[in-house]
């Protein structure tokens, strides 16, 4: 039997975006995109409400066709390969999902290996064990045979966390993975993602806290209205001038006591800061 | 972890199988002639007994349970097919108007076919193009992807029902084919032995529509997720809808050209069975498909056996015991969809 | 059937009132296009003065008036009536049995509106006589209600010489069929008016009251009275001797292939499984003797025409 961890070893290729155009519903949100995930960092996605962030994550994983440019895989457009070949390769884990049926966790969990299955066929016992891994890594064994309706939302998010783990993908593409959660989990999860890519993996994560974002992501993607303002290591783009452009504030950005960069967003007069 | 192991299957699929074969053979034995049980055994078992009983046995309660069978196990699984696709515990194959429509097109030629010279057997044809016009106005009409609410997905059955209604009455009089009770019976649904003429071809389609949801069972369920979802997961949505939807359309078509709109089956089986079993549709396919079998016989059985000598349509049993459980699950949709 | 379909059980008038709820809300849309505008048109034929101006909504009313010479009485029928009697066609048509166009009836302006109690034809003969209509209202479920309603169309038409005429020869066709068959085995008989859904002849109808007068029993009354939804299971234990099939289905399929899938029905076994023609027997008009003398034809053969028409060759002689 292979390796079960959640997080096997692999030899990843790069996510690359090349001059892609996003669009949805015939507006143009963003054009000119360049950049990539290599195998073995964490890429930040940063930006205002609205500006494209979900949507270059459906780019990411073929859901959507780039009106131009390409979004490869290696050397291989995304949007060529089939369906069932992406989802080997790329797992993505939504803000939130509604599930109108009474689905326990364990199972949700485990129909992210269905890329890996047969069309036909139950689960096998090494699918199981992988579910069972990393519903421990995260802690949350106890929700397995819960319907995923009665779980809170935190729940919910770290048991599709969970699901694209076992998808044992090359790629993570992460949507606010810890908007429902707490400080705990939000590090816990993570520390999931970091080992994840330090075993080869890539990972993209949207995030609006970028003060976090700056803690745990190897490159961050800054993107304005309708262009990336930025792309690089998380001190070249969280500048009070790419700050004042992506998100039209005014921000100062000093070093925490272990040297990572904090974000202190500015209240001018009128807003609602405390006395 | 709970988990579907091959063990669980077969025991579930086995109760279920076991209490298929228990009341059909109750069915067998149910009805208004004075038939015992040892005569029933007889004929059933030994393949002798009288002349008689060989007749009320196989001639008139076999072939009406063998339709309901067919029938039974073809609505349950559609209901549960459209649940999944379309994310909603709600439909149905009568609720969403698809039996409608498949009855519809089956009275058309039923009706109409004398003038341009069609035969018979092009009723479950007729019906299954029907069952799939309607399935198909169905997506149009929601925008495709299940993505509208469960309020307007069920407006849209409403109305079709209500069109397919009453462009049957408007068939049967500008034809002048059908007398008030046979659209009666049509409108509500029915079993009759006379019918298993056709009993051939129904199997065929209904064994095929369940074939297809078995083998498409964990697609069913990444669907029921939701499209993204399921496209996330590697599942290639368009086309295992499409075929879904047609094999299930099939089904629907072919039940419906021998019995006409039976209502609820579909809600109440596969709904019942996941409060049971669970969601997964691996299990939950061929236990629905089971099920709705025994349950449809089982109205049958008390629709013809209630009063004696006289017959009541199965259809108003199971909307007598459908349309309440409907309006309770819509009740409690609606009060979770206002939940922020 | 079409007989079957003026009356009946209480479940087959909560059906027709179902189909009919729907049908009455198309008929209401597209009256005035399809029904109303052509019979307004052709509303112009006038009968005769003496005779009344008459609309019939019921086939065997219509027979009845037709068969004492007074079809001119008619300015319009309904589209039943239009099938059993070809020859009256093209009259105006006022729509069903169902769903007649009060309209339609209106702008015929009708001395007389013809229809027969039910559930249906009776709302709608209240909806006429609001709108100044004489209506009358016929009962046909039995024999001798048959009879007086000859009478009272003749009387309505002028014809009564004419009528009483026919109520004679139907007397006398009962009494000599009942001569003939005196003696004679009694087969258990059913009389099928549906296959599926099954409605068979039940107690205390004409239909029921003409089968004992040829000398067979009617099963059927064992079901219920009026024109029962019958199971097909009680059918097959009833062994009839004798099954006369009536339904719709007996002029493209016949009548012994089908019932031949239960093969321990007596009657199948001894082929005396009969299709007869509808509108001859099950019609409550004005040819009951007709009726009479093709079922004892059908129950005991042939070979009883000759000893009816010897119990008839007594008053037909001088």
């Amino acid at each position: 039997m292979k390796s079960i961890a959640p997080t096997a070893p692999r030899s990843a290729e790069g996510l690359r975006f090349e001059s892609v155009t996003a669009t949805r519903g015939g507006r143009t949100l963003l054009h000119g995109i360049d950049f990539e995930v290599r195998p073995g960092e964490i890429v930040g996605l940063a930006g205002r409400n609205g500006v494209g962030k979900t949507t270059l994550l459906q780019l990411a994983n073929g859901l959507l066709a780039p009106a131009a440019g390409r979004v490869l895989l290696g050397e291989t457009p995304v949007r060529s390969l089939g369906r069932r070949a992406v989802a080997r390769r790329i797992a993505l884990v939504p803000q939130d999902l509604h599930v109108p049926f009474p689905f326990r966790a364990g199972e949700l969990v485990l129909m992210g290996r269905a890329p890996h299955q047969p069309l036909v066929g139950l689960d096998s016992d090494a699918d199981v064990v992988r579910a069972r891994t990393a519903l421990a890594r995260l802690g949350i064994e106890d929700l397995a045979d819960r319907s995923v309706e009665t779980l809170s939302g935190g729940e919910r998010q770290l048991v599709l966390f969970a699901r694209a783990l076992v998808q044992d993908p090359e790629h993570l593409l992460l949507d606010e993975p810890t908007a429902f959660l707490d400080l705990k989990h939000r590090l816990e999860v993570l520390g999931e993602v970091r080992r994840f890519v330090s075993a080869g993996g890539g990972a993209l994560v949207v995030s609006h806290d970028l003060t976090l974002a700056a803690r745990t992501c190897d490159r961050l993607v800054l993107l304005g209205e309708g262009e990336v303002v930025a792309v690089g290591r998380p001190e070249d783009v969280l500048t009070p001038a790419n700050l004042a452009r992506a998100f039209a504030i005014d921000a100062q950005i000093v070093s925490g006591p272990d040297g990572r960069l904090i974000v202190l967003p500015m209240l001018g007069p009128g807003e609602p800061a405390r006395d | 972890m709970i988990r579907l192991t091959p063990a669980r299957l077969f025991t579930v699929v086995a109760i279920a199988a076991a209490a298929l074969v228990a009341i059909v053979l109750g069915a067998l034995a149910t009805g208004p002639a004075p038939l015992s049980l040892t005569e029933v055994f007889r004929v059933l078992v030994l393949g002798e007994g009288t002349d008689g009983a060989r007749d009320i046995v196989l001639g008139v309660r076999l072939p009406r349970v063998v339709l309901g069978v067919l029938v039974g196990a073809a609505l349950a699984t559609a209901g549960a097919v459209f649940q999944a696709l379309l994310r909603n515990p709600l439909a149905d194959p009568y609720v969403l108007g698809v039996s409608g429509g498949a009855a519809l097109a089956g009275i058309a030629v039923l009706a109409l076919g004398g003038v341009v010279a069609l035969p018979t057997q092009s009723v479950p044809l007729a019906a299954f193009i029907g069952g799939i016009v309607a399935t198909g106005l169905l997506y149009w009409v929601s925008g495709g992807r299940g993505g509208s609410g469960p309020t307007g997905l069920l407006l849209t059955g409403v109305v079709f029902n209500a069109v397919a209604s009453a462009g049957i009455v408007f068939l049967a009089s500008i034809a002048g084919f059908f007398e008030g009770s046979r659209i009666f019976l049509w409108l509500i649904g029915q079993l009759s032995a006379v019918e298993i003429d056709a009993a051939g071809l129904v199997g065929a389609s209904v064994l095929l529509g369940l074939a297809v949801a078995c083998v498409f069972a964990r697609s069913l369920n990444l669907l029921a997720l939701g499209d993204e979802s399921a496209a996330e997961l590697g599942v290639p949505v368009e086309s295992h809808r499409r075929i879904l939807l047609l094999a299930t359309s099939l089904m629907v078509g072919a039940a419906v050209s021998v019995s006409g709109l039976i209502g609820f089956v579909g809600l109440i089986v596969p709904h019942a069975l996941r409060l049971l079993i669970g969601s997964d549709h691996r299990l939950l396919v061929p236990a629905t498909a089971l099920c709705g079998a025994g349950f449809l016989v089982l109205s049958d059985t008390l629709a013809r056996s209630l009063i004696d000598g006289r017959e009541l349509p199965v259809g108003a049993v199971t909307a007598l015991l459908g349309g309440p459980l409907f309006i309770v699950l819509l009740r409690r949709s609606q009060s979770r969809s206002r939940l922020p | 059937m079409i007989a079957a379909m003026q009356s009946g059980s209480p479940r087959q008038r909560c059906a027709r009132s179902f189909a009919f709820a729907f049908a009455f809300a198309i008929v209401f849309a597209f009256g005035v296009a399809l029904g109303v505008a052509p019979t307004a048109a052709i509303a112009t034929a006038d009968p005769a003065p003496s005779l009344p101006r008459l609309v019939s909504l019921n086939p065997s009313l219509t027979a009845i008036v037709e068969r004492l010479g007074a079809d001119e009485a008619l300015v319009g029928i309904d589209d039943y009536s239009a099938r059993i009697a070809p020859a009256l066609a093209d009259r105006p048509r006022v729509g069903g049995l169902f769903d007649p166009s009060l309209e339609a009836v209106m702008t015929l302006r009708p001395d007389r509106v013809l229809l027969v109690a039910g559930l249906e034809q009776e709302s709608h003969g209240a909806s006429l006589r609001r709108l100044g209509l004489a209506v009358e209202v016929f009962e046909n479920e039995r024999y001798e209600q048959v009879l007086s309603n000859i009478e009272r169309i003749g009387r309505m038409v002028g014809q009564e010489a004419r009528a009483a005429e026919r109520i004679d020869a139907i007397r006398a066709m009962r009494a000599a069929v009942e001569h003939a068959a005196a003696g004679r085995a009694r087969p258990r008989t059913v009389i099928v008016l549906d296959r599926s859904p099954l409605y068979l002849v039940g107690g205390e109808t004409f239909l029921d009251e003409l089968l004992a007068a040829v000398g067979a029993i009617n099963l059927g009354a064992e079901v219920a009275k009026g024109y029962p939804r019958g199971s097909l299971e009680w059918l097959v234990a009833a062994a009839p001797e004798l099954v006369l099939d009536l339904s719709p289905q007996v002029e493209t399929e016949g009548a012994l292939a089908f019932w031949q899938r239960w093969p321990s029905l007596p009657a199948v076994k001894s082929g005396r499984v009969l299709a007869l023609d509808a509108t001859r027997v099950s019609l409550p008009g004005p040819d009951l003797d007709r009726a009479l003398r093709e079922l004892a034809i059908a129950v005991h053969g042939e070979s009883i025409e000759m000893a009816i028409d010897r119990a008839l060759a007594p008053r037909s002689a001088p």
